[in-house]
């Protein structure tokens, strides 16, 4: 028994020993060090992940790693972060500029005067340079291309056909859906009832736009509700699914990225965000399916020209005071 | 070293040094686990500060409340029916038959139980529905516009009851090693039939392991995360641990006392489960002393061909259906395509292995916490070891109930109790442990102590005290003692302890949920986060992934069991109950 203790524990010691330096390691990269970058964003993972390696290519020295998740949930994590007075991100690249503006408010953001938005139309960053918008995701409606019917207005959602059948993002989860439960709510004239009557066709309202994504693609729903890239993009790899812009408009947000004030790499931070806003950082999301921000970039295959594109407004303001409200309101409505 | 030998009346000779290493154990224990348990307490006894029972009150009386614990409750209480039912079946398979291939059925049966329960999730949820690869192949999948059936309830109840079963077979398993084999060779005397046999000689004597394998299947699922996750939150149904998982994600420390709240609920109706189940194990007939325990004995003659085929149709079903169907899922391009010669495609993989920073750094994180808990509680077991079963007289009651409350807990609990502890800055030295993964670390070591002080604690109690004796009469102190008698005794007990916490914790998700940061993602985290993402592919070629670690390191464990002390390692089926009776 003896002689057999000594030869189990070395393997574990070594493999353990060896594990102790790595966790070494990682405490050390929670402070920021010259040359680090964190960020906090809400693109998909693969998306993230070219983006930054796009940057990295021009910047080689900087070291950037991410954190993905949908723009609620992002938040609550930083909020969790600053409370423990640990902020960890350096950079926020989330959804909508509605939180940019609650993060500005409450001093928690770095103007970046040096930006370069000359070629951006005005609106489509704060005027204090404290965000940038870097392109516009609206949200439409997808279908399987196996669905009975092709949709073409919001209401078609509600027709006996696509009972049971329609899936769409939480603002629980999605910032993109939050701005969308807002712009949808207050253009369409039934107002909140047209979810209370999606809810009566059966429609479910649980996780994220990936999931409306896999849920539809899948075959599970027919009908969804999700942000345009996403079914653009797989449905150019094959996947059996379609996008509509319905006709009384899209909701839309912009994606904006923004500078904490807690970074600790002010400088490298700013090299992102002239990436993101530069030709190049633009060309980057429109090879990746998104319709960028900067007017002269061309729009990816699959969506219809800019011009042409109907947008639901929503009041910004207002979207900020009622965020929570809005989320229980829909959560009330869909949760069973 | 060597001191004279001096007589000190009243304390027995081993009692007389060492006894700070109970101090050093008991300092351990209020650290990992009276600390966050009272910072649970106080914040949902005192959201405020103040004392506000109410506030509890009131938020867990609110309707989405009261419909997520309802679907716990029923969740848990009907999964470990079906654990009960199937892990009872494998138990006397593999104890009282003379089935061939026990070995693989145990092994592979437990493999199931193994492979994380969010990766068995997501092989279950490709398995079936309109997109599933295998249907697809084979021409029986459902038409588009069909819901995927494992999202709902039966798949949530379905995919805890398979998963759960192997902890009902081990714990049965146990109960039919102590059943004296004479009390069975006396009824076949008398001519007794197998059935009959094992309905009033055996079923009698293993029903207190019968009652704590359902308790343990109740808790293990009335405390899983990822299946409810993947299962559930898509369709909104929620449990109360994906309903505190969600608040919390979603709203952040504005709810921190509310979700505390909650925690307190599952923790109640957890204690309860285990307080039934103690009174009756407590009722259940006492193990007899025998000097030879059970063998198989029920042979199966003509019906054994029919028996082994239905023994692999549970392994096809528990294992190798959903493990082939993620397999599938991670090779076609894109999600919901037909899976054909030409359109597969090891891309996820490459994304995953390769490409995907996060990915790299979560099999980093993984390794890295789950080896240093498991070296660190292989060592803390043995003054932990010392002090239950040395040192500690009246509080020995105070110190077990120490190190099993963290494990008995859901883990969502332990994840609650722990923000709560780290939300601020460390007073007076202005350190935030949240967003490192020292906090996760910490959790860990809170919630895995149990598993590496067992098998140390069970060695030290059975360690003749003849030899440290000896020695302390010679003069060896206690670090000599320590260093040349105890340690080498316990090692291998100590290495079994370390290997469990490191399977346990490499599969980790419901803990690192909630305590992740970035840079601390864990395996769990990321492939929950790109199926969450829509990333299916990807997520399933992660499982992959991840199966293939567990099941080598299990290959690897299987392979030291000759050096290890006899039921440690826990699939392990004893020589004695495996081999037929010839």
């Amino acid at each position: 028994m003896r002689t057999s203790g000594f030869t189990a524990l070395p393997a574990i010691v070594l493999g353990a020993g060896l594990s102790l330096g790595g966790l070494a390691g990682m405490a050390g990269s929670a402070c920021a060090q010259e040359g680090k970058l964190v960020l906090y964003t809400s693109q998909p993972n693969t998306d993230a992940q070219q983006t930054i390696d796009a940057f990295k290519a021009k910047y080689p020295k900087v070291e950037v790693s991410f954190v993905r998740d949908g723009t609620p949930r992002i938040m609550a994590k930083l909020r969790t972060e600053i409370q423990a007075g640990a902020p960890q991100a350096d950079l926020l690249l989330i959804a909508d500029s509605v939180t940019m503006e609650g993060l500005k408010a409450e001093g928690r953001l770095l103007a970046h005067q040096g930006a370069d938005v000359s070629a951006y139309a005005p609106g489509t960053h704060d005027a204090q340079k404290f965000w940038f918008s870097t392109k516009l995701i609206t949200t439409g409606i997808i279908y399987n291309t196996k669905a009975g019917f092709k949709p073409e207005s919001w209401n078609d959602l509600l027709r006996p056909e696509a009972k049971g059948n329609i899936v769409m993002p939480s603002p629980l989860n999605s910032g993109a859906a939050l701005i969308h439960a807002a712009s949808l709510t207050g253009t369409l004239p039934e107002g909140w009832d047209f979810y209370r009557k999606l809810k009566a066709n059966d429609a479910l309202a649980g996780g994220a736009n990936g999931d409306v994504l896999r849920q539809v693609a899948g075959g599970e729903k027919l009908f969804g509700v999700i942000v345009d890239f996403l079914p653009i993009r797989e449905k150019a790899k094959g996947a059996p699914v379609e996008f509509v812009f319905p006709k009384e408009g899209v909701s839309a947000v912009s994606e904006p990225v923004a500078i904490l004030s807690t970074t600790k790499n002010p400088d490298a931070a700013k090299a992102f965000v002239d990436f993101l806003l530069s030709e190049e950082g633009q060309t980057l999301a429109l090879k990746q399916g998104y319709l960028a921000a900067h007017p002269k970039v061309a729009v990816p295959a699959g969506f219809p020209a800019r011009g042409s594109i109907r947008l639901m407004s929503f009041d910004a303001v207002k979207t900020l005071k009622d965020e929570n409200a809005i989320r229980k309101a829909f959560s009330d409505i869909f949760t069973q | 070293m060597i001191q004279p030998f001096r007589a000190q009346a009243g304390v027995p000779l081993l009692e007389r040094e060492g006894r700070f290493v109970y101090w050093l154990a008991l300092v351990f224990l209020v650290a990992v686990s009276a600390l966050p348990g009272l910072a649970l307490l106080r914040a949902s006894l005192a959201p405020a500060g103040g004392f506000d029972p109410w506030h509890t009150v009131t938020e867990l009386a609110r309707p989405s409340v009261v419909r997520a614990s309802w679907n716990s409750l029923s969740t848990s209480l009907v999964s470990a029916i079906i654990s009960v039912a199937l892990g009872g079946v494998a138990a006397l398979l593999v104890a009282v038959t003379d089935m061939r291939a026990k070995r693989a059925f145990a092994f592979l049966f437990a493999m199931s139980m193994l492979v994380a329960p969010q990766v068995a999730a997501l092989a279950f949820k490709t398995l079936l529905g309109p997109a599933s690869p295998v249907l697809q192949m084979i021409g029986l999948a459902p038409a588009a516009g069909t819901p995927n059936p494992m999202l709902s309830y039966g798949g949530i109840v379905i995919v805890l009851g398979l998963h759960h079963a192997p902890v009902v077979m081990l714990t049965l398993l146990a109960g039919f090693k102590s059943i004296p084999m004479h009390l069975i060779e006396a009824a076949q005397v008398d001519g007794a039939r197998p059935a009959h046999i094992f309905r009033t000689i055996v079923l009698p004597l293993v029903s207190g392991h019968l009652a704590a394998g359902a308790m343990l299947a109740f808790v293990a699922a009335l405390g899983n995360f990822g299946i409810p996750a993947l299962l559930g939150l898509p369709i909104n149904f929620l449990t109360l641990p994906t309903l505190i998982y969600r608040q919390l994600s979603s709203f952040g420390p504005s709810v921190i006392a509310d979700v505390a709240a909650l925690s307190v609920l599952v923790a109640v109706i957890a204690a309860v489960a285990i307080v039934a189940s103690a009174r009756l194990l407590a009722a259940a007939p006492p193990p007899l002393e025998a000097e030879h325990t059970i063998k198989p004995f029920w042979q199966l003659r003509n019906t054994r061909p029919v028996v082994e085929f239905f023994a692999a149709s549970i392994i096809l079903v528990v294992l190798v259906l959903p493990v082939l169907s993620l397999g599938m899922a991670s090779i076609v391009p894109s999600y919901g395509m037909r899976l054909g010669i030409e359109t597969m495609t090891l891309r996820a993989y490459g994304e995953v292995l390769i490409r995907q920073d996060a990915t790299l750094e979560a099999f980093r994180t993984s390794f890295s916490l789950a080896g240093v808990a498991a070296l660190l509680l292989a060592f803390v077991a043995v003054p932990v070891s010392f002090a239950i079963n040395r040192f500690a007289k009246r509080s020995r009651g105070l110190l077990l109930f120490l190190i099993d409350l963290p494990y008995a807990l859901p883990g969502i609990v332990i994840a609650i109790a722990t923000i709560l502890l780290f939300l601020h800055p460390l007073p007076v030295l202005q350190i935030s442990l949240y967003g490192t993964p020292w906090i996760i670390l910490f959790a860990y070591l809170s919630r895995f102590l149990t598993l590496a002080v067992k098998p140390v604690a069970a060695t030290f109690q059975h360690m003749s005290p003849a030899i440290e004796e000896a020695a302390a009469i010679c003069g060896a102190d206690f670090f000599t003692r320590l260093r040349t008698i105890i340690i080498p005794q316990l090692l291998p007990a100590m290495a079994a302890g370390a290997v469990l916490v490191f399977l346990t914790a490499f599969n980790e998700l419901t803990v690192s949920a909630l305590l992740w940061s970035s840079g601390t993602r864990t395996l769990g985290v990321v492939l929950y986060g790109f199926e969450e993402a829509g990333l299916t592919t990807e997520a399933s070629a992660l499982g992959i992934v991840t199966i293939l670690v567990v099941g080598l390191l299990m290959l690897a464990i299987d392979r030291l069991k000759p050096h290890l002390p006899k039921g440690v390692v826990p699939w392990s089926v004893d020589d004695s109950v495996a081999q037929s009776r010839r």
